[in-house]
């Protein structure tokens, strides 16, 4: 290219070209970062109507078993199997910046409640057809008050994955529903957190996949079950 | 949390920010397209001296030398003041072995650092112009006639080269490569600026007696090509870059022989930064006091803030990898990738677009240097593990300027 040279003259007009290029490049950023961001929302959203509608099925299902062999309703078909994905994007989207709070709020309700009504269902079942499904329910906080939530979501995660006929429902301890503080209410849940609902009775504190094992020996039987599970563990 | 996101988007809006307005400056240069004044004609042409200073250079100097010699120009106007800084092997005799050609002069005298050689080299010499070739390059045949005819313009006291990776053979050198072709760009952009602040050791050209009323080359913490051109900017004098004159200069080939060197150059560029602070901020010295050298002292930092920031990160993922592991145990699932979870964050897209404009201003920086607009192979290698090399000379240039440490040469 041929030499060049100039005098230092300031560009006035080149740093305000500049400078908008750069603004527009940022705003262009932010926008299709929050753009992003509500379509993953809408996403859940969609997931969790699906799960509802699922939910909804296997009431109406629950109430025909009058007429009907408990063979047609599985413990397995309660959960639709999208709910482990959606918790774990659940997770994904609380950690991401410019998410709306009162949206996600929404979401993590619209999640507990559907936990919460799946895990009265599994109860009728299980009641009605004979079936020994295990629960945990596992309350947690995101408050930083709970060092050691984390790593109890570690541990019930790798519970799940040894066993999948285990199911595992997760809540956040401070969550404004009044359906889970009910929740709470009747298992007489603490504030002192990580805590575990194990049968009827409140573990707290870190609990390895050892500790949970020695609580529910009947897991070694469980082993080959293969229901879809519900880890929302952080 | 929410400061350092903070902190994190001004520093890239400024790196940002900088790197636009050195690709409008261009784009404005290139519709532009001024034309230099220079005048070729052989009677016309002005008498040059390039003073080699050497230490040690005993494997590279011939090759210098001999490059020097084969120069397209009036042989009656070329010398080459060849000036041995008391070495320690036998880069003298193999100096002396060129004395034979009526161009070349050898002087020896005892170490007292590069600005004391090329001070004696121009004690020695009446030329006009006064040039300086590092021993550890070598100049192509029609370098000097890209330079020389410039100097038409009385106002311009220096013309910079542009200088390219001499025979690239490891990976690190085929980095360099590449970051040599951003230098193309940056040395020729900060010209159309006006803001030339490095007038390199390969091959730049004063013009003589500029210099001498300067008061010649001062010891300038191992950074002297730094110093002139900063005290050259200063009494208010023009630089050019004139790319097609092209140098081809030796390269560390390790990270130890890099990684000094980079440590002395930022050292320097630190040092020289506080000598000439009355520069910084003030619009008297234009693009090169407003924008250019506070962006440039501004980039050290910010490499090495963002560099910190990810090892960081990098530390509190593995150790949270760890506990996972150490929790929930190894289970592994296939899974196809869900792009659910494909990381959309401002911050990222900002990253990803300040990593395309690079890749534009080498692109830029090769066509500038080479006529074409491919980059070269290596880019890649370049753009993933240098970034992540640079700050670790960063970090040790600036705590060493914290401390005045000093920096040796080798």
């Amino acid at each position: 290219m041929e030499p060049t040279v100039n005098i230092r003259t300031a560009r006035w007009g080149s740093y305000i070209v500049a400078f908008l290029i750069t603004a527009l490049i940022f705003a262009t950023a932010l926008y299709a970062s929050n753009y992003f961001n509500s379509r993953r929302a809408a996403e859940i959203k969609a997931t969790q109507d699906n799960i509802s509608v699922d939910i909804l099925s296997t009431e109406t299902q629950f109430e025909l078993l009058a007429e009907h062999s408990c063979a047609d309703i599985e413990e397995n078909s309660v959960l639709s199997s999208e709910i482990q994905p959606l918790a774990s994007r659940l997770s994904y989207l609380e950690l991401q910046p410019n998410v709306d709070p009162s949206e996600l709020i929404r979401l993590k309700r619209y999640y507990s409640l559907l936990e919460i009504k799946d895990y009265l269902l599994m109860q009728q079942v299980a009641s009605k057809c004979h079936l020994k499904p295990v629960f945990i329910l596992y309350f947690y906080s995101n408050k930083g008050d709970c060092p050691d939530c984390e790593n109890q979501g570690y541990a019930l995660t790798g519970l799940a994955q040894k066993y999948p006929g285990l199911r595992i429902y997760s809540f956040d301890y401070n969550l404004d529903l009044s359906a889970l503080q009910t929740l709470i209410d009747i298992n007489n849940v603490k504030s002192d957190l990580p805590a575990l609902v194990i049968k009827n009775k409140v573990y707290y504190g870190l609990h390895t996949i050892g500790d949970v094992e020695t609580i529910l020996p009947e897991l070694a039987k469980m082993a080959t079950t293969t229901a879809a599970t519900s880890t929302r563990n952080r | 949390m929410v400061f350092g996101s903070g902190v994190v988007f001004a520093l890239l809006f400024l790196s940002l920010y900088f790197e636009v307005f050195l690709l409008v400056s261009f784009l404005e240069r290139r519709f532009s397209t001024p034309k230099m004044r220079a005048d070729a004609r052989p009677e016309s042409l002005p008498d040059v001296a390039i003073i080699v200073p050497c230490f040690n250079e005993e494997r590279a100097l011939g090759a210098s030398i001999e490059s020097l010699l084969a120069l397209e120009y009036p042989r009656g106007k070329l010398s080459v003041i060849v000036v041995d800084d008391g070495s320690t092997d036998s880069t003298l005799s193999i100096a002396r072995r060129y004395e034979s050609d009526s161009r070349v002069r050898v002087f020896t005298k005892e170490n007292g650092g590069k600005h004391t050689a090329m001070n004696l080299g121009l004690e020695h010499t009446d030329a006009e112009l006064v040039g300086c070739l590092d021993a550890d390059s070598v100049v192509a045949p029609d370098a000097l006639m890209q330079i020389a005819p410039l100097f038409t313009d009385a106002r311009i006291a220096a013309v910079t080269p542009g200088i390219h990776v001499k025979t690239p053979k490891t990976m690190l050198q085929h980095m360099q490569h590449v970051e040599y072709r951003l230098s193309l760009f940056n040395r020729f952009i900060l010209a159309v600026l006006g803001s030339v602040f490095i007038t390199p050791g390969p091959f730049s050209i004063f013009r003589a007696n500029v210099i001498r009323e300067l008061g010649g080359w001062r010891y300038a913490h191992s950074t002297e090509d730094m110093e002139m051109a900063l005290r050259l900017q200063e009494a208010g004098y023009m630089i050019a870059n004139a790319p097609n004159a092209i140098v081809h200069t030796a390269t560390p080939p390790n990270l130890k022989d890099l990684f000094r060197q980079r440590v002395r150059w930022t050292y320097g560029w630190l040092r020289n930064a506080v000598d000439y602070k009355h520069m910084f901020g003030n619009w008297r010295y234009g693009n090169l006091g407003l924008i250019v050298l506070p962006f440039a002292i501004i980039s050290i930092f910010t490499g090495i803030y963002f560099f910190a920031r990810i090892v960081f990160y990098l530390f509190v993922a593995a150790y949270q990898k760890y506990m996972e592991l150490h929790y929930a145990g190894f289970h592994f699932r296939p899974s196809a990738p869900d792009l659910f979870y494909f990381n959309t964050s401002a911050i990222w897209m900002l990253v990803w677009v300040s990593v395309a404009l690079i890749l534009v201003l080498i692109s830029i920086g090769s066509l500038i240097g080479t006529g074409s607009r491919r980059p070269p192979a290596s880019t890649p290698l370049f753009v993933i593990f240098y970034s992540l090399l640079v700050p670790l000379w960063l970090g040790a240039a600036v705590f060493r300027a914290f401390f005045k440490t000093g920096v040796r040469w080798r």
